[in-house]
């Protein structure tokens, strides 16, 4: 102790002369735009809180929010006209603005607009699907009250703005560190989020808790496999991690424990395979249109951050880890299709789906080619809009004590609402992967990319479970159509102009994918992972 | 300085936490086993600093605990909420959303 | 170690001379304060300044064992605490090299406090400092 100090107070008397340091000029901004204006208003809305009167609120968050989207995308759009073919970085080399970014910032801002306009919504349950006050205690009469009251938590916008920076930053982070900050900064607001519902509070409580005691958890997985990938390599850059492993005098030992367990931590943000327990849970207990905003949109982010470390940072090992990938892959798609079978309830359908998905989509993100990354983009693409849909109808089928997401209340539903069971039939077989739907193209792109690269024992068990999957789509679909409903039924809320632009959306894009898919498929494969 | 004996305490550190995050009842301790498992992860990122002679690490280590209070500060607040509906913080009780 | 001149370190020991004289006028002030109490002071004795010495303030209203609840506002003053104290600790190496960052690492600090402001803003006009 006395001597370190003495070496300190010694360094500070007679400071050993060092170079002139290099002058640090301020980053160039233009292709991180996008970002900033996100984040941006996410600020403004966060003084919006602050300042504004209860009752503008909601109309000025709506407002803002739309706005910052749409400036987002203008922005987007501007640096696409003239963004460099290989991408550049930005940022001092912490963001990779590269086409597979570009192309996930895109999908994630159109996404986003969608949950937002779900979010908004006023019409379908009277003040929105959000808790006037979230402190308000389930079971008490404040609680009783606030079910029928009009105001609510509009915290909601500023905390959806925050989740979707985070994402944004993560689909492009070049670096490790800058990927586990914007992680945190996408999960920390969902977590909140998810305890919002305005009804069946408990559930809503419930699934943050477990949403943010497994999320917690799976950080400090990533976060250790971070850590040890730093002492393997010497620098959390995934090009430098590459570097590293290209050379062999290193200890293996670092580098594939660190790799485990990364990628551990990002199988879990995407709901993949083994890692999913938290996934129906949180579907279920989470309002829908938070719901909608998770499913659609963490998944496009994860599988965005999936690819880059797999394709940029570990592509020179890949053939010590493909084989515990495939695994994966198959338990994912089984798990997925096997339990979605037993499930009875609607959300918890959908999140086994999306398990089943995420196997599918963990197959293009293995198969690490050109192909297989746009086939992967693209799938991401049309997975989130169908989802976002899917999930915007789950909302409008409602009895008196809110969303009836029981299976058994939607028998016989295509005699109540022609439309409305017409429209979730689309996206079902959309997600089932029925031709002339986006689903179909999204996984034949997938899948051929697979077998080009040597993986057809992989795509035959996954069409087996597409298949498996199928049956539990059309199962709901017979429901709908084959049944008597029953009496006390739920009924179908004619939605406002916000959810009907929403699943509007959804449903165009999944149609216009599934039909025309070949200009969606050119951007996807504009161009591969900038590796600096 | 043995640098080993610093990742060997991390990584011990660490499966306590992760242990004590799968067989602890108590949200409150679960969460606390969670930031244990980081602040290991931090004493790695300072000893691979050491060993590598660059402070990146121990930036790192800045930003984690950056982190990990702003994590405390979301999972109390959804902790607490849900411990004032039901006395209780046992996540053995958070069973109505399951199968 | 790091950039220890030992060679002339242990000859030349009037480089500790500043580091005497600090340890001893903290000394002095010390004691000065320790003995000047007594003799300026007022001498009003009750039950309580007799008791030993523990850290902090009787809680009040006392826990009862088992059922005692600590208020929620506590959590919520906690949390704020936790927050706003820790953000601080990216100021530290800023400060440590203020001079290589120059300009653009001014402009970037006062943003940050900035953005610690907004939330700072957040919690005082939402009224999480008030304690009831």
């Amino acid at each position: 102790m006395s001597v370190m100090s003495s070496v300190l107070f010694l360094a500070q008397v007679q400071p050993v002369p060092s170079p002139a340091p290099a002058k640090i000029d301020p980053p160039a901004l233009d292709a991180v735009w996008p970002i900033l204006i996100v984040l941006a208003a996410a600020c403004v809305g966060v003084l919006f809180e602050a300042f504004l009167p209860r009752h503008q609120r909601w109309p000025a968050q709506v407002a803002l929010s739309l706005l910052a989207l749409a400036g987002a995308g203008v922005a987007l759009a501007t640096y696409l006209s003239d963004a460099p073919e290989a991408g550049e970085m930005a940022m001092f080399n912490t963001l990779a603005v590269d086409r597979p970014a570009l192309f996930l910032w895109g999908t994630l801002l159109a996404l986003s607009v969608g949950a937002v306009l779900l979010i908004a919504d006023r019409s379908v349950e009277p003040g929105g699907a959000f808790v006037a006050t979230a402190a308000i205690r389930p079971g008490t009469v404040q609680d009783r009250a606030q079910v029928t009251a009009t105001g609510m938590q509009t915290e909601v916008f500023p905390l959806t703005l925050f989740a979707l920076g985070g994402m944004m930053i993560f689909c492009a982070a070049n670096d490790l560190l800058t990927m586990f900050i914007a992680l945190e900064v996408l999960s920390l607001p969902l977590y909140l989020m998810c305890g919002l519902a305005r009804r069946r509070r408990l559930l809503s409580q419930e699934a943050a808790v477990k949403y943010f005691l497994l999320g917690a958890f799976a950080s400090a997985f990533f976060l250790y496999g971070v850590a040890l990938l730093y002492g393997y390599a010497g620098s959390v850059r995934l090009a430098d991690i590459s570097a590293a492993a290209a050379g062999t005098d290193r200890s293996d030992t670092l580098l594939f424990a660190g790799m485990g367990l990364l990628v551990v931590g990002l199988l879990f943000k995407a709901s993949v395979g083994p890692f999913h327990t938290w996934t129906p849970d949180v579907y279920q207990g989470a309002p829908t249109p938070v719901t909608a905003f998770m499913a659609a949109c963490t998944k496009v982010a994860a599988f965005g951050g999936i690819l880059r470390v797999l394709q940029v940072a570990f592509e020179s090992t890949q053939w010590e880890w493909r084989g515990v990938l495939w695994g994966v892959a198959i338990a994912s798609m089984v798990i997925g299709a096997i339990l979605g079978l037993t499930q009875t309830d609607v959300k918890r359908m959908i999140a086994y789906s999306s398990v089943a998905h995420a196997g599918f989509l963990l197959i293009g993100a293995i198969a690490l080619t050109d192909r297989g990354l746009s086939g992967t983009l693209f799938y991401l693409l049309t997975y989130g809009f169908t989802t976002l849909a899917a999930f915007g109808v789950i909302s409008l089928v409602r009895d008196s004590s809110g969303e009836a997401t029981h299976l058994s209340q939607w028998a016989g539903l295509a005699k109540r609402s022609p439309l409305v069971a017409g429209v979730f039939t689309f996206l079902l077989l959309a997600l089932a992967g029925i031709p002339l739907t986006s689903g179909f193209v999204g996984k034949f792109v997938v899948f051929e990319a697979a077998i080009d690269d040597g993986m057809a024992p992989l795509v035959v068990i996954a069409l087996v479970a597409s298949a498996v999957a199928a049956f539990f789509y059309l199962r709901v679909i017979v429901l709908m159509y084959f049944s008597e409903p029953a009496a006390d039924g739920p009924t179908v809320t004619v939605p406002g102009a916000f959810t009907t632009a929403a699943i509007t959306l959804g449903v165009l894009v999944t149609l216009l994918l599934g039909i025309l898919p070949s200009f969606a498929l050119d951007w996807a494969a504009g161009g591969a992972f900038a590796i600096r | 300085m043995t640098p080993t004996y610093y990742l060997l305490l991390s990584a011990l550190l660490f499966t306590i936490g992760a242990v004590g995050v799968l067989v602890r009842r108590n949200a409150i301790v679960v969460f606390m086993c969670v930031e244990l498992m980081l602040n290991a992860v931090n004493l790695s990122l300072v000893t691979f600093a050491r060993l590598n002679g660059d402070l990146h690490g121990q930036v790192m280590g800045f930003f984690v605990m950056v982190v990990a209070a702003a994590e405390v500060v979301v999972g109390l607040a959804i902790i607490l909420s849900i411990f004032r509906t039901r006395r209780t913080a046992s996540v053995d009780d958070s069973n109505l959303l399951k199968y | 170690m790091l950039v220890a001149q030992s060679s002339d370190v242990s000859s030349d020991l009037g480089i500790y001379l500043p580091l005497v004289v600090m340890f001893a006028l903290a000394a002095a002030f010390a004691v000065f304060s320790a003995l000047l109490g007594p003799l300026v002071g007022p001498s009003r004795y009750n039950r309580a300044k007799f008791q030993a010495y523990e850290c902090g303030i009787e809680p009040s209203p006392q826990p009862v064992v088992g059922g005692g609840r600590v208020p929620v506002a506590y959590y919520l003053t906690a949390m704020l605490f936790i927050l706003f104290d820790i953000e601080m600790v990216f100021l530290y190496p800023f400060a440590v090299s203020a001079d290589v960052l120059g300009l653009f690492g001014l402009v970037e600090i006062f943003l940050f406090i900035a953005t610690v402001g907004f939330a700072y803003a957040y919690v005082w006009r939402r009224g999480g400092l008030d304690w009831n």
